[in-house]
This record gives C-alpha cells, structure tokens and sequence, in this order.
C-alpha cells in the first residue's frame, strides 16, 4: 500500500471514528433508503408539489414540539397530521385552483409556526427546524427511524402490485378490485412517515430533497422500476456520505451539503438527459 | 389602541403595507389566474441566497434578490405545460439548493445566522426609506404593466394552445409577467421575508377569488382586503410583540378559511 | 350444449349466476342467467343519487357473440361497462352476469412512461381475487406469460410497455383481461389510432377470443366494422336499438343514436346508401360522477 493511497483511505475513513458522525452516517444512509424507493412512486405519482406542503406543513408541529420540549417526532406527527387535514380541507375548496389553495394553506401553517418560534423570549432553535440538525442525531433517532423506514420499506413491498397498477392506469385499476383512494391514501401515509424520518437530520424546507431529487434523477437515467429505485438509493446515499465530509472538512453545515448534492446530482442528470436528447435529435435530423 | 400607530418605524411599517397591497391586488392576481404560486413562492426563496451574498459583500440587497429570484424565475417559470410534474421537481428541488445555498453561505462563509431569521420571515419594523421606495416602484410597475399586457396575460392563461394555433404566441408577455413576478418577490422580501412572500401575493388574490368573478372587481376587492389584513396584522404583532410577517401571514390566512367556510356553508350569502 | 365448452360446468356457472345476482336492482332477477353470459333487463344506471342517465336497456350476450356498442361519446356507453363491471349499481331493472367481465380501456389512458414491462401490465391481471399481502405466485407468472403468448406477444413481454406500438399495447391489454379468466370482454374503442394492419390482426384475435366462447362487448364508432359483427346495441342516454346489425342499423336507428353527426355517402349500390359518423373529437375524461 503506497503511502499516497493510505494517507487518503485515512482521510475517508477518520471522519467516522467518532461515534457523533458514525450515527450521522448510518441517518443518512437510512434517508437514502427510504427517500430512494419511496421517492419513485413520489415522482412516478406526481406527488412532489404534495410532498413539499407536507413538509413545509407540518412546521407548527415542529416548533411546539420544540417549545414543549417534547420528542421532534411526536410534534412532526400531529404537525404533519394537521397538514394534511388541512390540505385536504383546501383541496376541497372551489372557486380556485387546487393548487393555490394548498399554497394558501400551507402558507398560513408555515407562519404559524414562525409565529410560535420567534414570539417567545427564549429562543426555540429555530434553525435546526429548518436546516436540520444531522449530526445531533441520537441512537433514539436512530432506532425510531429504523423502525419507521421498516414499515414503510415493508408496506411498499407489500403493496407494490396494487401501486404499480393504479400508477399505470387509474380507471382500470378500479375495474381490477383496486381503489385508488386507497392507493393515494396509503402513498400519504408512507410520505409522511418518510418526512418524519427526515425531518430530523434534513430539516423541514431541506427535506423534500432526499425524497425527490434522487428519484427524479433516476427516472431521467432509466426506464424500469427496479433499477430505477436501486439507482435512486445508490445517488441518495452517495450525496449523504458526501454532504458528511463537506460539513467535516470544509466546516459547512451537514444538512445543506447532503441537500445541495443531492439537487447537484439531480440537476447532473437532467442537463445529461437534454444534451442526449438533442445530440438524438440531431442525429435523427442528419441520418 | 390606536398607540401603535404613533410609533415612526410602524407608520413606516404601514406605508410598506399599504403599498404592498397595491402589488398584492394587481400582481397577485395575475399570480392566481396564471397558476404561478409555486414560482412565486420559489422565486421568494431563491432571493435568499442573493440577499446573503449582498450582505456579506456588501452592494445593495434587493439587487442581490433580484438577481436570484429573476434567474430563478426565467429558468423555471416555463409557464407553458411542459410537462408539469417535471416543472414541479425542478421548481422545488432548485428552491431547495437556494435555501441551503444560501444557509451555507449565512452561517459558514459570512457568520450572518443572526440576520437569517430577518431574510427569511421579514423585518417590518425595521423598514428603511430604500424599501419603501422599491415597494412603490414594483407597484407602479405592476400597475401599467397589468394595463398594457392584461389581455394577453388572459389570453394565454385561458387556452395556451389555441394561442399558440392562432399565432398569437409571442413569449414575451410572458416573460414580461415572469420579470414582474421575480420583481414583485423581491419587493415583499423586507415585509416577509423570503419564506413568506405568498402571505402577500398570493392569500389575498386567492380571498378575494372566492367572492368575485370579474377581473376588475377582484382587483379592487384585493387591494382593499390586502390592506385591512396589514393594518390588522401590524397591529396585533406590536401588541403581541409577535413577528410581524408571520402575523400578516396568519391573519390573512384565517381570513381565507372563514371565506371558504362560508362560502361552503352558506353559497347564497357569498355573491 | 354450451354448458362443457365454456369450461367449468353447470353447477360453477348456476353458483356463479347466483352469486353475481347481487348486481341486480330493482325486481328480482329472472331465470335465463343459465345460457347466456350476460342479460340486462330494463336496466337503468345512473351516478349516485342523479337521475340514471341511461335507461331501458334491455339485451342479452351470448357465448361466442361480438356486440358492437354504439353511441355518442356522453351517451351512456362507458356508463354501461361501468355497471358490467360492478363499479355502478343499477338504479332499476335487471342485470345477471354469469362470468367474469374484464375491462379492456383505450390506451391512452394507461400512462406510457410507467415504468412497466407488457408483463407486469399482463400480471395485473392476477390482482382480482388476490388477497392484498400475497405476492405474485409462480403460477400467475405463467398465466400471464400464457396470456401474452395468447395474443401473440410473448416474445414482447420484457418489453417496455410505452416502447410499443399502438396495437400491441391494446394487444397486452387483452392479455391482462384474459389473465382474469374473463368470460365477458369489454373493450373501449379499441381500433382507434390503429393502422389497417393492426386493425385486422385485433379484429381476428377478437373472432378467435369469442370463438373460444368468450363474449365480446365493443365500444366503436366504426359502422362498417359494426356491420360485421354479430350484433349491434345503440345507445344514447336510452336503449334505440339492439339486434343484428342488418336489421337494426336503419337509418332512423343511427339518427336517433347518433343526431346530426350521420353522413349519409353515396355507396356502389344506390338502394343501400352508406352511412357513416363524423369522426368524434377524443375526449379523454375520467368520466366521474358530476358532483
């Protein structure tokens, strides 16, 4: 082993001596494993615009959580809770387009919340709401989000006949047996139980990064589900490891890092995916 | 209980309102029909960053904003159906990227966190001669461009491809409604702050679309509604001692639910 | 006589018959569920608590026998397959299945950059009757394989489903129907969009289908297609017409049907002059119930 290859196998592997980035490492890596899977049937549904209101949402949640000094999680539930009722309510609404009353809804939750986190006199943390707060990631953390991703990594097995055959054709698949209300229904749930898990280390505006970016990108690349979602996990974990070294070498904050390279790689494979298409489209033109 | 009102930084704080509502009754509208709450709202946030990198190097914040939230705008805000689940990813991920941008930027290259939470959710009580300024300008702007370019903005908006089959379709209304967009952001940034702008142009349009129908009524009604809901929300946030922005934002969101709610329950007493 | 070659015998379709019976609205339904596959009698269907917006619609499809369904887009056709289907309940009158009804819907409806293979789509087909835990078993696999071979697509079934070509995406759709062991086809338009090659090919897999004792329902707008075939049932908002089609395609039959769109063309035959439609615009709704 040369001293060159060793000196860097060290400077990869040292990060993660400590038990504070190993935790960080292993949240990461479970962001990547639902966001990857979960993140195609978000993307393959048309679900991204729900899944940003879901997460900006359930903000109000958050903050009480935080004031109360009660587990994020069981403030990131019922905030997500009455994010959806609320969404729901809204989508309800005639008159205006369903998307801008959602927009008007989550509008007004977010500020609800930024109301409750910056009236008091003690300051509630506010940016680890937002931004994420990866590294401060406990064994509780851990386990609670172990546990969630099972359930949603087994629900998604479970159930992925009946999603793929509402996906591909809505009407038909209620001539098959299947309702899609329930479909959409459970494509909920695991969304939100994805963005509790996530909102930890991710934050609330970051998080609909892990869920979206990674599966878009790989949609761009491939056109079957299976390696679709293998790929997704691999991009989402890939940017996680390497926002954890950006924030360890170059000291910047953990959560945008994993954030901003997952929106790099993203933004990768659709200039990729263009270029192709127009290097085709001149080829089709000359041949 | 008119006491908050004979403070000089909320007079200011109301002179801002009162000509946001202006912006909020014209541009907001347009905001509404065209289906552009999304790009605002991302235009907003991409304002971020810029305004970071304005404060830490020093030029003048809303060129920074402007910037970003033009870039923004102009790569995004296709407002032809491109595919819309396409446009909805790139829309939220590259609003995702400007946030942390511009987070990374606060608390690692600038050391700024401080003023972060200001950027993000407004400073109204801390308005300068320059924003108001700004705010009357975008109002303006808003204003003759709604009365030179409203009826393509509505030709467009109701049938983008019969426009485009009678040849009608010159992108740069469009465009134009994307600048004003990206304009109008900016203006609402030292109000709101970047994470709050649909509170001013959007809820209000959106309100007010419930109860009427025609376009220049609905403008009116805006303004006026955006205007009793500042006046309102400054009020309670000096007696409260709450944000300001994030008040404004709560008010007229509540004033929206009741709105719906009546006009569910009750679809005569709504005309 | 028909009992052994539709497979199952008599007591399976009687059960059978007995058990769909709670389809049935209004009266009580009658005997004759034993021959033929389906019998409406003075069916009306209709969206929740509105008026039926069909009505009167009295016929019965026998095994072996293609009906074409005619009527205006809006005049009661999807409705139709709807309550074949068990998705709409009849608001009055009778209706008795006496076998699965399987759903063939026009392509355009299934989303065409769905990551799915002409596979996967066959093994949809598996989903009805399955409980919701259960994975595919291996003996699925091989129906549906079975199925895509049936309609001659077996070399296809890795293929992407958007990466083919109009026709074998209605062929694969068949394929998921016959994957549920249907004994009742009902297939919405699907010739539109087809050249004349596929157009034939579908036409003589739909001959061959039926000829195994399968009924065939067939929405279309294509009279001349419609002649060809064992019977024709109208449809607008009403029942105007059900029978073969030399008999029930009269001219006063279409113009009640289909209004003002008829063409009247000037045929090789002056005493039988050639009707045509208009071609309709393609509307794609989702057809849901008017709130």
């Amino acid at each position: 082993m040369t001293p060159a290859l060793a000196t860097v196998l060290d400077a990869l592997a040292h990060p993660f001596s400590q038990g504070l980035m190993q935790r960080a490492l292993l949240e990461v890596l479970l962001l990547a494993a639902v966001g990857g899977t979960l993140g195609c049937w978000i993307v393959l549904g048309g679900l991204s615009y729900g899944a940003e209101s879901l997460a900006h949402g359930m903000f109000p949640g958050l903050v009480l959580a935080a004031l109360a000094g009660v587990p994020l999680l069981l403030g990131g539930a019922a905030g997500i809770l009455v994010a959806a009722l609320a969404v729901a309510l809204a989508g309800r609404v005639r008159g205006i387009g369903r998307d801008d009353a959602v927009a008007v809804a989550v509008t007004t939750l977010f500020g609800l919340g930024a109301l409750l986190a910056l009236s008091p006199a003690t300051p509630v943390g506010i940016q680890g709401l937002l931004f994420g707060d990866v590294l401060g990631t406990t064994s509780a953390d851990l386990l609670a989000g172990a546990a969630l991703v099972a359930v949603v990594l087994l629900a998604m097995w479970l159930a992925h006949q009946r999603l793929l055959a509402a996906g591909f054709d809505r009407s038909g698949a209620r001539a098959l047996g299947i309702s899609p209300f329930a479909v959409d229904a459970l494509l909920l749930t695991l969304l939100a139980l994805a963005v509790l898990v996530a909102v930890q280390g991710l934050g609330n505006l970051l998080v609909v990064a892990v869920l979206v970016a990674p599966a878009a990108a790989a949609r761009l690349v491939t056109r079957r589900l299976a390696p679709m979602m293998a790929l997704a996990v691999a991009l989402g974990a890939v940017a996680g490891i390497g926002g954890l070294y950006l924030s360890y070498y170059a000291r910047i904050a953990a959560g945008a890092s994993i954030a901003g390279l997952l929106v790099a790689g993203y933004l990768l494979a659709r200039l990729a995916a263009v270029t192709s298409q127009v290097r085709k489209g001149s080829a089709t033109a000359a041949g | 209980m008119l006491e908050p009102f004979q403070l000089p930084f909320v007079q200011r704080a109301l002179v801002e309102l009162l000509l946001l509502a202006l912006l909020a009754g014209t541009l907001g509208c347009w905001i509404v029909l065209r289906g552009l709450a999304f790009p605002v709202h991302g235009a907003a946030a991409a304002a971020f960053p810029g305004l970071v990198l304005a404060d830490g190097l020093g030029f003048a914040a809303p060129l920074g904003g402007f910037g970003a939230a033009l870039l923004f705008a102009l790569a995004v805000g296709r407002l032809a159906t491109r595919g819309r689940e396409g446009n909805d990813t790139l829309t939220a991920l590259v609003l995702v990227a400007a946030l942390a941008l511009g987070i990374v930027l606060a608390s690692d290259v600038f050391h700024s966190a401080a003023s972060v939470e200001s950027l993000l959710f407004g400073s109204l009580l801390a308005i300068g001669a320059g924003d108001v300024r700004l705010a009357a300008a975008a109002a303006l702007i808003a204003l003759a461009a709604s009365w030179l370019l409203g009826t393509r903005w509505l030709a467009s908006g109701f049938d983008p491809a019969a426009a485009r089959s009678l040849g009608v379709r010159s992108p740069l209304p469009d465009a134009c409604l994307l600048v004003l967009v990206a304009l109008g952001a900016v203006a609402v940034l030292s109000a709101v702050g970047a994470l709050l702008a649909t509170a001013l142009l959007v809820v209000p349009a959106a309100t007010t679309r419930l109860l009427s129908s025609r376009i220049a009524g609905w403008g009116l009604a805006t303004v006026a509604l955006a205007a009793a809901e500042g006046i309102a929300g400054l009020w309670l946030a000096v007696k409260l001692n709450a944000p300001p922005g994030a008040t404004l934002a709560v008010v007229s969101g509540i004033v929206f639910a009741l709105v719906a709610a009546t006009r569910t329950l009750a679809p005569e007493a709504a005309t | 006589m028909t009992a052994d070659r539709a497979g199952g015998g008599e007591d399976a379709r009687v059960a059978a018959g007995r058990r769909t019976c709670a389809r049935v609205g209004g009266s009580d339904s009658t005997g004759p569920a034993r021959q033929a596959l389906l019998t409406a009698e003075k069916l009306a269907v209709g969206y929740e608590k509105a008026a039926p917006v069909l009505n009167d619609v009295t016929f019965a499809l026998e095994p072996g026998e293609r009906i074409a369904v005619l009527g205006p887009n809006g005049g009661g056709k999807t409705t139709l397959f709807r309550a074949l289907l068990g998705e709409l309940r009849p608001a009055h009158g009778t209706l008795a299945l006496a076998g699965r009804c399987a759903s063939v819907p026009q392509t355009e409806r299934s989303r065409l950059d769905f990551p799915v293979s002409a596979l996967d789509v066959a093994l949809m087909g598996t989903i009805p009757g399955r409980p919701w835990w259960r994975r595919p078993s291996r003996a699925d696999r091989v129906a549906a394989r079975a199925a895509l071979a049936r309609v001659g697509l077996a070399d296809r079934a890795e293929r992407t489903y958007g990466e083919l070509s109009g026709g074998q995406r209605q062929r694969v759709l068949i394929a998921r129907a016959l994957v549920q062991e249907a004994r009742v086809l009902l297939l919405d338009e699907p010739f539109s969009g087809l050249d004349a090659t596929s157009a034939a090919r579908l036409e003589a897999l739909l001959a061959e289908l039926a000829g195994e004792g399968r009924g065939v329902l067939i929405a279309t707008h294509d009279l001349e297609q419609a002649r060809r075939w064992d019977r024709v049932l109208c449809v607008n908002g009403r029942q105007i017409a059900f029978g073969e089609p030399a008999t029930a395609l009269t001219h006063d039959v279409l113009a009640a049907t289909y209004g003002g769109a008829i063409v009247t063309l000037p045929g090789e035959d002056p005493g039988a002059p050639h009707h045509a439609i208009m071609p309709p615009h393609h509307h794609h709704h989702d057809h849901a119930p008017p709130r």
